[in-house]
């Protein structure tokens, strides 16, 4: 074969796919998961530069202090040099903020579950040129800048939603640390993750291809970083050389949102948005929404048919424990009542046997007098002779 | 199912889990209505469901909720506008792949094409036809082995694979060539399309198994991708055989009709016969693929493939043999003695254009087209053909709030379930136990009663014999006993 041929075209194939991609644009759902009051929402509005969220008002946080986990989704249609992203944030407001936060990951973990189960029974259908998808492919979980370590319900959430979905863990604030505390605090955090083996998204450093080294260092320095420190800020301020900067600012200094030197933000940013947003969502997609789908459909057993779809058995009811307590109440008012029943029957036989009892003299007495009389009939029928 | 729930229910109650029975008797029943159809009709509600179903064909999408969708445009860099160059780097890495289908009368030069097309030798002209006929001659009939030569009645169309990957710049394409050897080459070509149509199905089909798995780890699209089909440069128009064959697979694959040696016919002769093709093609209802137009486009790319499309179908000149030009050059091309053709040259033939359509720059969009509109309306038709029901109100975009109110009504309900059933066995048992109780005290009187008559009857009686042994007594005592005394006294 000649080596100078001309070119098929063949090296053309990524151009294709490139335009197919920004013609048909992007959806991208991220979830923020924390303790209300670790900047969740400041985060998100720094991170694509543009206030999609306000801030619950001090009134509200107020009054909202008891109350189950809910979830709040945020749909926006961004646009960045033409290129069009759905991005969906789904926040889940008041998650451990109650005294009592047992199961309060519950509504996180149904959210992410709910999701991968619309989408596996819309791709069951015939018909499916329309498909609704809010399959979450990352979940950001603000650690609260304590500098002890992670609190239990920290370790049990993250190890919950490790499972279903790509998990981030940031240290939120992270202005309260000094750099000598936040070192410490990213080792210890990272110990613990370890120990518990709880599976972070990391991004792929084996299947990128040997031929540029660049990349790799990229991966490799977004990997020691974890996890990520953040601030958040929406407002901005003069970065001492005339540039207005997103940042932080105290009397004894401005924190730089963009300043790798102060945090982590830049490397969170690249790892969801600029360099490994695909890997996210083709992580969820190949990874995680297989598993939960294999999950699902193996535990029902094999079809009859194998030709026909495996379907799945319809989902449980949620774990709200409203629920469950409400279903708890009925059951032991019906217990409470076959109580008062029995009670009452009781006392009904008891009634009876007393009757009997009464009755059971009436009579008694009554064959007393017959005898009575009978002996006297007896003793005069003896006289009269 | 109700029945058994009574029963559960009714042994249950005594036990502390009474509930626990219950709220599963519940959950069963709905998965019953989620996998049987025909549970509707047991249920009573056939006449509801049976005119639904009339009425939904597709996908007919259920009232959505209102969402409030932000729409920014960002003037900072935010970076996922990176997207597409992360695709972009990702497909590298993953490969590509096409499945090319090509089918057409022998000798009209669908191997050189191809070999062309892709720059290789994917398969020697020369052997493969040995190879060819050495295969009809095994699969003849003994007894007709020597007349294997000739040209066979009856259609013998073998469909075969030939495999193999190209690489260009880092970029590696998976290319897999497949050739419906024997087609129109017999004396009946009756059914010559039927082989063809039962691979693109079966290869759908396979797809489709591979996508119902448990495990989809391993999936791999052997669906065909593209047709080229080949038309004999007769200048005059399509035969009977093109035309069926395009409307047997034209919902299948994207067909690709290319006019084989167009060397053979003038300019005019091919505009004419390209006329008459689309015409004919068109009339017939048959649908070609047509290179999209996307929205970021600059004006010249919408000009460039809209004249893409006016060339269909390519008219078309192969050779993989290089010759020298009059003017030096080193050209791709066929030598008579009046000229040379050149294949990369698009003022001498569409070659370029076929390329430009099939790989460098569509080739991506055969795949998109063949896995969103040409497999979705297999696995479609497929499915409901295998009596598999759309089920429409999966299609809901999610709302926190309306899911938390169809919760709470699940919830209710299943409450309001379980507390009829716990009320109905409860009053059941409740009502047993009172008329029982009722009974014993009903008999409890009745005995009493029964003795106590017994005992008054008796009294009675003895009452009067003493009455009437008194009475006579009085008599006698009225009589004898004055006498006595009288006898004493007077003694």
């Amino acid at each position: 074969m000649t080596s100078d041929k001309a070119p098929v075209g063949i090296s053309n194939l990524p151009n294709q796919r490139y335009k197919i991609v920004s013609e048909n644009g992007g959806v991208f759902t991220l979830m923020v998961c924390g303790e209300s009051g670790v900047g969740k929402t400041t985060f998100v509005n720094t991170l694509f530069q543009t206030t999609l969220k306000h801030a619950d008002s001090q009134q509200r946080r107020h009054l909202g202090i008891k109350r189950t986990v809910e979830i709040d989704v945020l749909r926006a249609q961004l646009e960045e040099k033409n290129f069009s992203l759905r991005v969906n944030v789904i926040d889940t407001p008041g998650f451990g903020d109650n005294v009592n936060n047992n199961k309060s990951w519950q509504t996180i973990v149904d959210f992410i579950d709910d999701q991968h189960d619309s989408y596996m029974r819309q791709e069951q259908q015939p018909y499916r040129d329309v498909k609704f998808d809010l399959r979450v492919h990352a979940v950001l979980y603000f650690i609260r800048p304590t500098g002890h370590g992670l609190k239990p319900l920290d370790i049990e959430t993250m190890k919950r939603i490790s499972t279903r979905a790509n998990l981030i863990p940031v240290i939120a604030k992270s202005d309260t640390l000094t750099q000598k505390e936040l070192h410490d605090f990213k080792i210890r955090i990272r110990q613990v993750i370890e120990a518990q083996e709880i599976r972070i998204f990391t991004p792929p450093l084996d299947d990128s291809d040997a031929s540029d080294p660049a990349v790799k260092e990229h991966a490799r320095q977004l990997i020691e970083a974890m996890p990520f420190a953040i601030i958040g800020s929406e407002k901005k301020f003069d970065n001492g050389q005339g540039q207005l900067v997103a940042a932080r600012k105290y009397p004894w200094g401005i924190v730089e949102v963009e300043n790798d030197a102060h945090c982590d933000f830049r490397k969170l940013r690249s790892l969801l948005l600029r360099t490994n947003l695909l890997d996210l969502i083709l992580s969820t997609q190949e990874s995680h929404f297989e598993t939960y789908r294999r999950l699902r459909l193996d535990g029902s057993g094999s079809p009859e048919d194998p030709s026909l779809p495996a379907r799945a058995p319809a989902r449980k009811l949620s774990h709200n424990p409203r629920f469950k307590e409400e279903e708890n109440a009925l059951k032991k008012y019906f217990t409470d009542q076959v109580k008062a029943e029995e009670q009452r029957f009781r006392q009904w036989e008891q009634n009876i046997v007393n009757e009997r009892t009464r009755l059971n003299g009436d009579l008694e007495e009554v064959q007393a007098k017959v005898k009575r009389l009978e002996e006297e009939v007896r003793a005069l029928q003896a006289r009269k002779r | 199912m109700a029945t058994v729930g009574h029963s559960e229910v009714s042994d249950a109650l005594h036990h502390d889990d009474a509930a626990e029975l219950m709220s599963n008797s519940v959950v069963k029943k709905e998965d019953d209505d989620f996998s049987v159809a025909e549970s509707s009709i047991v249920n009573g509600d056939y006449e509801k469901d049976a005119t639904k179903d009339d009425g939904t064909f597709g996908q007919v999408l259920p009232e959505q909720p209102t969402m409030k969708i932000i729409e920014r445009k960002i003037s900072g860099y935010v970076g996922f506008a990176n997207l597409p160059k992360q695709w972009h780097r990702k497909s590298i890495r993953r490969g590509f792949s096409l499945n090319l289908l090509c089918v057409g009368k022998k000798g009209l030069g669908k191997t050189t094409l191809i070999n062309t097309l892709f720059n290789q030798e994917l398969q020697d002209p020369a052997s493969a036809k040995v190879d060819d006929q050495l295969a009809n001659l095994k699969l003849e009939d003994p007894e007709k082995a020597g007349e294997a030569q000739e040209t066979p009645v009856k259609p013998k169309v073998q469909i075969n694979t030939i495999s193999t990957t190209i690489e260009e710049n880092g970029v590696q394409l998976a290319l897999n060539v497949i050739d419906a050897a024997g087609f129109g080459d017999a004396i009946d070509n009756t059914d010559a399309w039927e082989p063809i149509v039962r691979e693109i199905d079966s290869r759908f089909d396979q797809y489709l198994d591979a996508e119902n798995r448990i495990d989809r780890t391993s999936i791999q699209d052997n669906r065909i991708h593209a047709c080229v089909y080949f038309i004999e440069p007769s200048g005059h128009c399509l035969s009977d055989l093109d035309l069926t064959f395009c409307k047997s697979v034209h919902e299948k694959c994207n067909l690709i009709p290319v006019i084989a040696k167009s060397d053979i016919l003038t300019d005019e002769e091919i505009e004419q016969f390209k006329i008459v093709i689309r015409s004919q093609l068109q009339e017939a209802g048959v649908n070609l693929f047509e290179p999209p137009h996307y929205s970021i486009d600059d004006d010249e790319t919408v000009k460039s493939s809209k004249s893409l499309s006016s060339k269909i179908p390519f008219a078309v000149v192969g050779s993989t043999k290089e010759v020298a030009t009059p003017d030096g050059r080193q050209v791709r091309g066929r030598q008579y003695p009046w000229g040379i053709i050149e294949v990369d040259n698009a003022a001498h033939s569409d070659f370029v254009y076929l390329r430009d359509l099939l790989i460098r720059h569509y080739l991506e969009e055969l795949r998109e087209r063949t896995s969103n509109v040409l497999y979705e309306h297999y696995r479609s038709e497929k499915l409901s053909s295998l009596g598999i029901k759309q089920d429409n109100a999966v299609f809901k975009e999610f709302d926190p709030t309306m899911r938390q109110k169809e919760e709470k009504q699940l919830h209710e309900a299943k409450l309001a379930k379980l507390e009829s059933e716990m009320k109905a066995v409860f009053q059941q048992k409740v009502s047993e136990k009172e008329k029982k109780l009722q009974k014993s005290e009903a008999e409890l009187f009745a005995r009493h009663k029964e003795m106590k008559d017994k005992l008054t009857k008796q009294l009675k009686a003895l009452e009067d014999k003493k009455r009437q042994i008194e009475m006579s007594m009085a008599n006698q005592a009225n009589n004898s006993p004055i006498q006595p005394k009288k006898k004493g006294f007077l003694r």
